[in-house]
This record gives C-alpha cells, sequence and structure tokens, in this order.
C-alpha cells in the first residue's frame, strides 16, 4: 500500500511540472491544464521571442517578438494573409475559428480598422492567454466568442467576406472542423465572393493531407494552395464563386493589398508559391465526414498516392 | 456462452460511448459539457439497468429472457442512423444552452440502450449462481470479463474501427452483433447445474 502511495507522489509531483523539457535559454512564464489543452507559455530569451504551445515544441499555437509584438512571428500566419489577395474588395465582416495568440486579428485589424471581426475560440484560458502575454485586445469591432467552432459557424447569422480555420488542438484538428459536413457550413456563412483560408500543417504527406484536399475540393469549386518554406504547413484558400482566379493576378493584387496597407511581410513572394490544388489531388483519398473522419489516426499513415 | 454475452456487452457498452462522443460533435460540439453529459449519461443507464437487472433477476430468470433483454438494444442500434440525425437536428435548432443541448441530446440517443446493457450484468450473474459458496468466484468472474470486454471494446474503437468504417456503419454493427449473439441464445436453455467433481459449471439442458 505505501508503495502505491509512493508511486502516486512521484507521479503527480514529477510528470506535469518537469514533464516537458525546455531549451536553456527558454523561460516558462505560465502554465495551465485548462478544460481543453495543457497551456504553456514560453519566452526565448536568445531570440527574443514569446510563445503558446502545448507539451511540444511541435504543438506551438502561436507567439511574437517581444519587441514588436506586432509583426507576424510564424510563418503560416503571413502566408494566410496572402488570400486576401482573392478577395475584390476589402473584406468587411471576417470570421477566426480559433485563437491561439491572436496575432493575425491583431495583425489584420490594425491594417484593416473599418472590419467587423469575430473569433470563435472553445477554451477561455487560451483567450486570457493571448490578452496577458501576447498584447491581444478585444475592442468594439473585434469580439472573442468563447464557443465551438463548429457551433459557432452553425449558429451564426451573419455572412462573411472572409473565414480563417485555424483551430488546432496540439498537432491536430479537431475532426469535426474538417468534415465535408463543417465545410459545407462554412460555405453557407460565405458571401458570394467570399473566401475561407485554413491553416493545415502536414509534416510529411499523409492521408489526412490526402483526405484535406480531397475534402476542400468536393466542397468548394477552387482550391488553391501554397506550401511553407520554413514550415510543415499549407495553407488552403477555397472560394463559393465560380470564378478562378489565375496566379498571375493573385500576385499582381497582393503587391497592391501590400503596399496600399503597409503589410511589413513579402505578401508578393508568398504569392508567387501558388499552387492549383490538382498538383496535391488523389482521387484515391477518402473524404471526410461526420460518419468518417479518422483525423489522428490518418495523421500518422503514410500517403497512398503516388 | 454466457461469460460471452457478459464480455460481449461489456464491449459493446464503451465502443457506444466512443462512438457517441462522434454522433454528438456535429451538432454540439466537442466542449467539456458534451463529454460531461456522454460520460454521465452512460452512467445512469447503467446503474439504471443494474438495479432493474438485479429486480428482474429474481423473477423467474431464463436465457431466452437474457436473449430477449440484449435484441432490444440490437434493434436499437440497427435502427441508429434513422432516429440519430433527425433528434440531433432537432434538439440542434431548440438551443436549450450549451449544458442542456448535449445533455438531453445524450439522454435520449444513449440513455435506453445503456439501461438495456446494464440490466445484462446482474441478470447473468443470477444465472449463473448455483451455490452460495462459490458465488462470490462467479460474480467477481462476471465482473471481470465485462470490465475487460470495456477496455477491448475501448481500445479497438478509438484505435482501429474508426478508420475502418463510418460511425453509422459501426454503430448498426454493434446492433448486428447482439442480434446474432440473442438468437442462438433464445433456443438454447441454459441453466447451471453441479457436476461430479462438484464444479459448477453452465450446461445447456436442451439435448
Amino acid at each position: 500500500m505505501t508503495r502505491i502511495y509512493y508511486l502516486f507522489v512521484v507521479c503527480f509531483t514529477l510528470f506535469p511540472l518537469q514533464g516537458f523539457a525546455l531549451d536553456p535559454s527558454e523561460k516558462m512564464l505560465f502554465e495551465k491544464n485548462s478544460l481543453y489543452q495543457y497551456i504553456q507559455v514560453i519566452e526565448d530569451t536568445a531570440k527574443k521571442e514569446r510563445y503558446v504551445r502545448n507539451q511540444k515544441k511541435e504543438y506551438t499555437q502561436g507567439g511574437i517578438y517581444i519587441h514588436a509584438p506586432d509583426k507576424l512571428l510564424f510563418e503560416f500566419t503571413q502566408m494566410s494573409f496572402v488570400s486576401l489577395a482573392f478577395l475584390d474588395g476589402d473584406p468587411k465582416d471576417v470570421l477566426f475559428v480559433g485563437l491561439g495568440a491572436g496575432a493575425m486579428p491583431k495583425y489584420f485589424t490594425g491594417r484593416y480598422p473599418d472590419a467587423v471581426i469575430d473569433i470563435a475560440e472553445i477554451d477561455p484560458d487560451m483567450l486570457a492567454v493571448a490578452q496577458r502575454y501576447f498584447y491581444f485586445k478585444e475592442n468594439e469591432r473585434m469580439k472573442v466568442h468563447v464557443d465551438d467552432g463548429r457551433l459557432f459557424v452553425k449558429r451564426a447569422k451573419k455572412k462573411y467576406d472572409w473565414i480563417i480555420l485555424d483551430a488546432y488542438q496540439n498537432d491536430y484538428i479537431p475532426f469535426h472542423l474538417t468534415t465535408l459536413e463543417f465545410l459545407n457550413e462554412v460555405k453557407s456563412r460565405l458571401k458570394e465572393d467570399g473566401i475561407v483560408v485554413a491553416n493545415i500543417t502536414a509534416p510529411y504527406r499523409n492521408k489526412f493531407f490526402d483526405s484535406m484536399v480531397m475534402t476542400y475540393k468536393k466542397a468548394f469549386p477552387h482550391l488553391v494552395m501554397f506550401k511553407g518554406k520554413k514550415s510543415a504547413n499549407f495553407i488552403f484558400v477555397a472560394s463559393a464563386s465560380i470564378k478562378i482566379k489565375d496566379k498571375d493576378s493573385i500576385v499582381a493584387r497582393a503587391r497592391k493589398i501590400a503596399s496600399a496597407r503597409k503589410f511589413d511581410i513579402d505578401l508578393e513572394d508568398i504569392a508567387s508559391r501558388y499552387e492549383p490544388s490538382e498538383i496535391y489531388a488523389w482521387a484515391g483519398a477518402k473524404i471526410l465526414t461526420d460518419d468518417f473522419a479518422p483525423v489522428n489516426l490518418y495523421q500518422y499513415q503514410k500517403s497512398g498516392a503516388r | 456462452m454466457i461469460k460471452f454475452v457478459v464480455f460481449l456487452c461489456g464491449a459493446i457498452v464503451m465502443s457506444f460511448e466512443i462512438l457517441g462522443s462522434r454522433v454528438l460533435a456535429p451538432n454540439f460540439g466537442s466542449s467539456v459539457f458534451v463529454w460531461g453529459s456522454l460520460i454521465s449519461v452512460f452512467l445512469a443507464g447503467l446503474s439504471a439497468g443494474y438495479y432493474l437487472g438485479g429486480r428482474l433477476a429474481d423473477i423467474n430468470p431464463s436465457s431466452r429472457k437474457l436473449s430477449l433483454i440484449i435484441i432490444a438494444p440490437g434493434v436499437l442500434f440497427l435502427t441508429f442512423p434513422l432516429y440519430s440525425g433527425p433528434v440531433s437536428d432537432w434538439i440542434f435548432m431548440k438551443d436549450l444552452g450549451v449544458r442542456m443541448s448535449p445533455l438531453i441530446a445524450s439522454s435520449v440517443l444513449f440513455l435506453i440502450p445503456s439501461v438495456f446493457l446494464g440490466i445484462v450484468s446482474p441478470y447473468t450473474a443470477k444465472l449463473m449462481i448455483c451455490s452460495l459458496h462459490t458465488s462470490g468466484k462467479t460474480i467477481g468472474t462476471l465482473y471481470a470479463l465485462s470490465t475487460f470486454g470495456s477496455i477491448i471494446g475501448t481500445l479497438i474503437t478509438s484505435f482501429y474501427l474508426i478508420t475502418l468504417a463510418g460511425v453509422n456503419a459501426l454503430i448498426m454493427g454493434q446492433g448486428v452483433l447482439l442480434i446474432a449473439l440473442a438468437i442462438p441464445l433464445y433456443f438454447m436453455n441454459l441453466k447451471c447445474s453441479v457436476d461430479r467433481s462438484g464444479s459448477v459449471r453452465i450446461m445447456d439442458d436442451t439435448k
């Protein structure tokens, strides 16, 4: 019996506190087991950066430069903004699904102060962390709704010009935010020429990636993809409209937006990575539905393509 | 045979609970409220089932009646896709709040099958207890089998079955399994008897 007590003591004292090793330059500012995840705020004193992540470095959800909190630190956040080049006008109504450190909405509202922004975030602790450590502030036009992304979309009455899907738990997207039914619900919340952009991580070509390509292609008439150079992220840009926008027009439009809205990232370079989704489409991949969506298992299975 | 029934019912309860989270997510999300509702409804069903099962076991227990008890959730599972969608959609439309919506939906969809599966444990215990002398061993074995079944059900569902087929197909498959088990059980007349060596076993008395 005493041995069991001893085991308990060891488990409860050692594991939660020391389970996740830090680099020598890293300093932990905050940690908490929230309702949905283990949240850790880390400051890298050498790089002068601050991150919010789950158990591992690979599960980083967002971050900032300490001395330039209004810049975009991560490549996927920079890349997501290329999708603005697919819109003919300025986005007026915007929805983010997944808050993270709040870097993207903060960056966006700085450049488009007139836009009305809704953010759906399931975890109230994530919101608290974004506010306390990442200089994220709600305002009259930018509101965070503590709600499941799927439910927020289903209950939304409004239509949006730009919808950003970036909800992650550790290194995966909750299955009910990957399915054809969900994407159709998202599509129904888009204005006629609205754009949806999703951040999809794929450390290697796995079945999940294949299925995401086919599911987006099934839900939307057009899908364009942008591949990360520094990261394992793909940015999916899909539109509900039937008009195709070719690479040249997107690059030109990206250049225009970048100078008009004073972007400090090379939007034109990102736009030049434009790839039609046909390159990645593989007809053998299963479309994910509410009935069938083995997200976690597919992430660990190699793609069947080629 | 009876032991296999106990094992399988244990496996199906937990497998159904895992699949239940997938059934609820599209309309109710995957918040803590959904998980809380799901787990508590299953436990409520099981505890009601244990209570009822104990009562029923005292009134002329037979393997024929046991087969009817497991056919009921079998039929509910087999027809699950017919009612789960409309029921979930309807409760979603009613919008009873983040807590009540998943709680009501879980109750409507999962409570009744888990009551029936809960009945199985005490009922089979009564069927298998032949002498008070060994009743502790019998009950212990059944508890262990049922929970072991639950472990297997949880693991194979979450590790494998979800990649192999859709949620609805899996739930219907469970229904088929229960019905396939109930039919032979109906025609058997399982009773316990004491053999010459004094050890207790369940005998097929129909021959």
